[in-house]
């Protein structure tokens, strides 16, 4: 078939170019392990104590906190190490367990610790689940307190006499569910989605700075030499789209199976997740396509293909979560095939949804890639038989 | 020795294994136009980078007006207007943007600079599309903004390397026009061509270059004298020219023979002696000749008697 | 050096005219930085508000309290914006359809289960979508409990001999001063807000494109025939090599010092200190150009310097942390990303940020002039070749 070689000859001129083996493949592959390596496997923030080994009682304190699933603990060793730390941003939050604070709190007194983080809205997070931390052994302390001031006993015994108390009264239980009363989903956090995201941004980014190619295939009069021959536009355009598609599918293949199989990275239901990627590619060979034929100057079109490529990604949601973005903007991100292929993800990948659950989703991916097409394809007829 | 505007002694020039540039040595006085005449692949270009200080020969030595020439001089570069064989202009600047640029290169104060950069755009006919941006001009415009740029500062010697390669005929016609006059004004002139016409019409004296030599040097007249009172036969025919060529140039009276554009030329010793035996030998070489040419030796004879090779391949 | 600027001015008007140069330079990265400042416009200013509902079923003191000790000063902080719903019916819809974040259920008899020592439980239904919301929401819930456990251990432990006393002693310890307290103390930062983040990670990831349209211009014009021109002109040919460099060098700088103004008026960004800003770029340029210098020197023509050049800008603006932050990542990660002027350029950015004055970036300058020496050198040495014949 004719568009199948047409397909064939631009893949093997796209790979000559050494440089864009690496563009294609590498690089997206690079990103996924500078993610994976920045948030770990889990998403649980990293959170800083110092002076947690002092005594006991501090120690307790620290194993409070680090059986706490949401987040992680780097025990460090003083205050200007944390500090230093929070202040790069290697932990999140950092809390400071005075020297004094067994023989403070031993002697009844109130302890105080120190606490510092970033203002932004994972800092919250942490600085609730610390509270929460807190409150348990402050309330012990408290109780101890109590039984001193109550009993007269020496604080030491009053101490064991509380957490003799504790271990008998029945806790407040606190219970987090979903609405519907079913088991609240792992992993959560900002950046459980990072490859997905990332996929989604590469595929379109590749498609859009492909388009120089097409341009460039119009300069050097290619385009119109095929025209010369008994080829019809229409055969033409088909194999140019089936070669970008090839290329966009492969990409995403590699991502998904490099990530899933070094990173250990979830996709989710497979026929969902094959079908919102192929829609996906769809959207970006066309938006690839429209670019290369509506522009004329190669250098032109890169920067344009940059700009789009990462702002529209960042507005859809591939950089900064769609999550904490203001409602506003939320809405506007709609604009973008991003958000509503990041949205697919979400249900695939938080909600365990399947194919049933994007249908949806794709359906708004596919009405793009459609729109993107005849677009393309209109403009492109018009420059070549111009 | 002191009135010579160029003069290039034991040029030597290798790159890998190809010796491009063997021992060229030439003069040129002031306001002669001199040519360098070969082949493609002759080493004129080398020949010229060298002689304006782009590149460095292997051995030799190059002056130009009394100033010795090197990659890094700067006096003698003064004394040189470079138009070289491919365009070399800036297509995103106005042609009078391209000669500012180069004037104030040049060394040529603001004040004159704006004066001699609207002269020059009159002697090259671009006044009215001064301010249009290079790239919008048409291949022959572009050709005389490339020569303009050289003739900026007013060069005691004005280099051209193969300046009407590739350039419709009223263009060319209107180049070779501009160096007359400049010749005429009485710029010295050095002039590299594979076109014998140009070389005849424009030179004062001519080198003969080929495979890196230079294989003779002369007025017209002193070149074709070298030749010697042969003349120049040129059968035209079909058949096996080459091989009735070869049986020509058998012949005692025939100093060499090729095979040019479906024709056996000769350069013979005297045609009308000769003629029949010509025609007998190439017929029965196998040649049927359908018209025969008989005139004085020209440039491209000449360059056939020195090298045994036809100046255009 | 008036050979140079002579130049570089010629190569400053062209670029003018080129629109791909003035695209990448200045709008290319104002508007991703407009973008991401937008689309972090609540995180940066940790003006995220949670919304939250409360459906109390109790009706009791201890629902109260919860609503007084815990919710109250949370909407005072303007950390969450509370909405209390009659029926958990309405609770449950909030949370589900995304209205709340989560909603808080007190379920009946809670009060009296407090004070009677029995077993209690708060209920948090969360929006799978808002997971931080549903932590903070369920973090929020656990305070309180820890709380009121405390209370119940006191009295247990300090052994009530009857009711009266009892609720004597909740009072008692319900009132008194918590034993371990945590005081906030998080004074000047040193992370940038992501607003001004996104604009300087930007900002200088792209700072790399710009220079590149300087010195790979010896490679096009070489192409061109226009080096050869200049070569024959009676000019020394280094002065062809400090025009170019020269070049990239404005660039760099014009662009980076029109996006600092443009992100800080338009935007909001806070780039700090005038001096050490300027510092900071001016340095960051160098190295910029000297990498990118290196990259044209490698290649045989100007496309595949760019290309190669592209490659190079991407993978060290990754490394940098200029498109996230590569702090969390430890160890070879963290190590590597030192290696890259982009950490040093942020992190002197983000030294200024905590109100410190010029002095602050001398370190991280520092090390962005050494790696331009370093890649300079070596960009130097074959620079030669360039320009030679």
């Amino acid at each position: 078939m004719k568009a199948l070689t047409i397909a064939v000859n631009d893949l093997r001129r796209l790979f000559r170019d050494r440089t864009n083996v690496f563009f294609f493949f590498i690089l997206p592959m690079l990103i996924i392990l500078l993610l994976g390596a920045a948030f770990g496997g889990s998403d649980r923030a990293r959170i800083g104590v110092a002076g947690g080994t002092g005594g006991p009682l501090a120690l307790a304190l620290t194993h409070a906190l680090e059986a706490q699933p949401s987040v992680r603990v780097d025990r460090l060793g003083s205050e200007g190490s944390l500090r230093s730390a929070v202040a790069r941003g290697r932990v999140e939050a950092g809390l400071v367990i005075p020297a004094g604070y067994d023989t403070d709190a031993r002697a009844g007194q109130t302890v105080r610790l120190r606490y510092f983080a970033r203002p932004d809205s994972i800092a919250q997070q942490l600085r609730a689940t610390i509270e929460s931390v807190v409150a348990g052994q402050s309330g012990l302390l408290g109780a101890a307190r109590l039984v001193h001031s109550e009993r007269g006993t020496p604080f030491a015994a009053a101490l064991t006499r509380a957490t003799a108390a504790a271990a008998t009264v029945p806790a407040v239980r606190v219970s987090l569910s979903a609405p519907d009363g079913t088991a609240y989903p792992e992993s959560q956090g900002s950046f459980s989605n990072g490859a997905s995201t990332q996929l989604l941004l590469f595929i379109f980014l590749t498609s859009l700075t492909g388009s120089a190619r097409l341009i460039e295939a119009r300069r050097l009069g290619i385009a119109r030499r095929m025209l010369s021959t008994p080829t019809s536009v229409r055969t033409i355009l088909a194999g140019q789209t089936l070669g970008r598609l090839g290329v966009a599918l492969l990409q995403a293949l590699i991502i998904i199976a490099g990530s899933a199989l070094f990173f250990g990275v979830g996709w989710g239901d497979p026929a969902g997740t094959a079908v919102v990627v192929v829609a996906f590619c769809l959207v970006g060979v066309g938006a690839g396509m429209l670019l290369g034929s509506a522009l004329s100057n190669e250098e032109q079109a890169g920067a344009v293909a940059i700009l789009l490529g990462l702002g529209l990604a960042a507005l859809g949601g591939s950089m900064v979560p769609l999550e904490v973005f203001p409602p506003a903007v939320k809405t506007i991100a709609h604009l973008t095939p991003h958000a509503w292929g990041n949205d697919a993800f979400s249900s695939l990948l938080k909600h365990g949804g399947g194919l049933g659950d994007v249908l949806g989703n794709v359906g708004v991916l596919l009405a793009f890639a459609a729109v993107l097409i005849a677009a393309a394809t209109w403009r492109l007829r018009r420059a070549l038989t111009a | 020795m002191n009135d010579s505007v160029l003069s290039c002694t034991g040029l030597r020039k290798r790159f890998g294994d190809v010796q491009a540039v063997n021992g060229i040595s030439f003069r040129i006085a002031a306001g002669e136009t001199y040519g360098l005449l070969g082949p493609n692949g002759a080493g004129k270009t080398t020949t010229i980078s060298i002689v304006c200080g782009l590149l460095e020969p292997d051995a030799g030595a190059v002056e130009v007006a009394g100033a010795p020439m090197t990659t890094r001089s700067v006096a003698a570069k003064a004394a040189i207007g470079y138009v070289p064989q491919d365009l070399a202009i800036y297509p995103d600047l106005t042609a009078a943007e391209n000669l500012r640029f180069f004037a104030r290169l040049y060394g040529i104060p603001s004040a004159q600079a704006r004066e001699r950069v609207a002269e020059v755009l009159e002697v090259v006919g671009l006044a009215d599309r001064g301010d249009d941006q290079a790239q919008t001009y048409s291949g022959g415009m572009k050709r005389r903004l490339n020569i303009g740029i050289g003739l900026l500062h007013r060069p005691r010697l004005l280099v051209l390397d193969e300046p009407t390669v590739g350039v419709d005929p009223q263009s060319r016609n209107a180049i070779l026009e501009s160096v007359e006059r400049l010749a005429g004004e009485g710029m010295a002139v050095l002039y590299t061509t594979h076109y014998m016409e140009e070389a005849e019409r424009l030179c004062d004296r001519i080198g003969i270059v080929d495979l890196g030599e230079l294989e003779a040097e002369g007025t017209r007249a002193e070149l074709v004298a070298l030749v010697g009172h042969h003349d120049r036969v040129l059968l035209q025919g079909v058949g096996d020219l080459d091989a009735g060529a070869h049986a020509c140039a058998e012949l005692e009276a025939v100093r060499a023979a090729s095979v040019r554009d479906g024709a056996i030329e000769l350069i013979v010793d005297n045609a009308r002696e000769v003629l029949v035996e010509l025609l007998q030998t190439a017929a029965a070489a196998g040649v049927a000749v359908g018209g025969v040419e008989m005139d004085e030796p020209d440039l491209e004879a000449v360059f056939l008697h020195l090298t045994g090779k036809a100046l255009r391949d | 050096m008036h050979t140079a600027l002579l130049i570089a001015g010629k190569d400053l008007r062209q670029r003018i005219r080129d629109r791909s140069a003035i695209l990448l330079a200045f709008v290319v990265p104002f508007v991703l930085a407009a973008i991401f400042g937008l689309t972090l416009h609540d995180v940066g200013n940790g003006t995220v508000t949670f919304s939250f509902a409360l459906v109390d079923q109790d009706h009791g003191p201890a629902a109260r309290a919860f609503v007084a000790n815990v919710l109250a000063p949370v909407e005072k902080q303007g950390l969450a914006h509370v909405r209390t719903e009659p029926t958990l019916a309405q609770g449950r819809k909030d949370a589900d359809s995304g209205k709340v974040a989560a909603t808080f259920v007190i379920p009946a008899g809670f009060s009296a289960a407090v004070a009677s020592g029995g077993p209690a439980e708060v209920r948090v239904l969360g929006n799978v979508d808002e997971g931080i919301g549903s932590l903070v929401a369920h973090s929020l819930a656990q305070s309180y409990a820890g709380g009121v456990d405390g209370v119940r251990v006191a009295v247990a432990a300090t052994g009530p001999q009857n009711p009266a006393d009892a609720r004597r002693l909740a009072a008692l310890a319900g009132a008194a001063p918590r034993a371990v307290t945590i005081a906030d103390v998080s004074t000047t930062r040193k992370e940038l807000d992501p607003g001004t983040f996104y604009a300087a990670g930007m900002a200088v990831f792209f700072l790399f494109f710009t220079v590149q349209f300087g010195v790979v211009s010896i490679l096009d014009e070489r192409r061109d025939g226009t080096l050869a021109r200049m070569f024959a002109a009676p000019i020394p040919r280094s002065a062809v090599l400090v025009g170019k460099l020269l070049t990239s060098v404005v660039l760099g700088i014009v662009s980076m010092t029109v996006l600092a103004f443009a992100t800080h008026f338009v935007l909001g960004a806070h780039w700090g200190s005038p001096l050490g800003v300027a510092i900071l770029i001016v340095c960051g340029v160098l190295a910029a150009t000297a990498v990118m210098a290196l990259v044209a020197t490698l290649a045989k023509t100007p496309e595949q310097a760019g290309a190669w050049g592209s490659m190079v800008a991407l993978v060290l603006a990754m490394l940098g942390g200029s498109f996230f932050s590569v702090a969390q990542a430890g160890g070879v990660i963290a190590a590597l990303s030192l290696l890259t002027p982009h950490a040093w350029f942020l992190r002197g950015l983000g030294d200024l940020a905590g109100g410190a004055g010029a002095g602050a970036v001398l370190g991280p300058a520092a090390a962005i002039l050494a790696f331009a020496v370093v890649t300079g050198g070596i960009a130097l040495t074959r620079m030669g070749r360039l320009i030679e014949p």
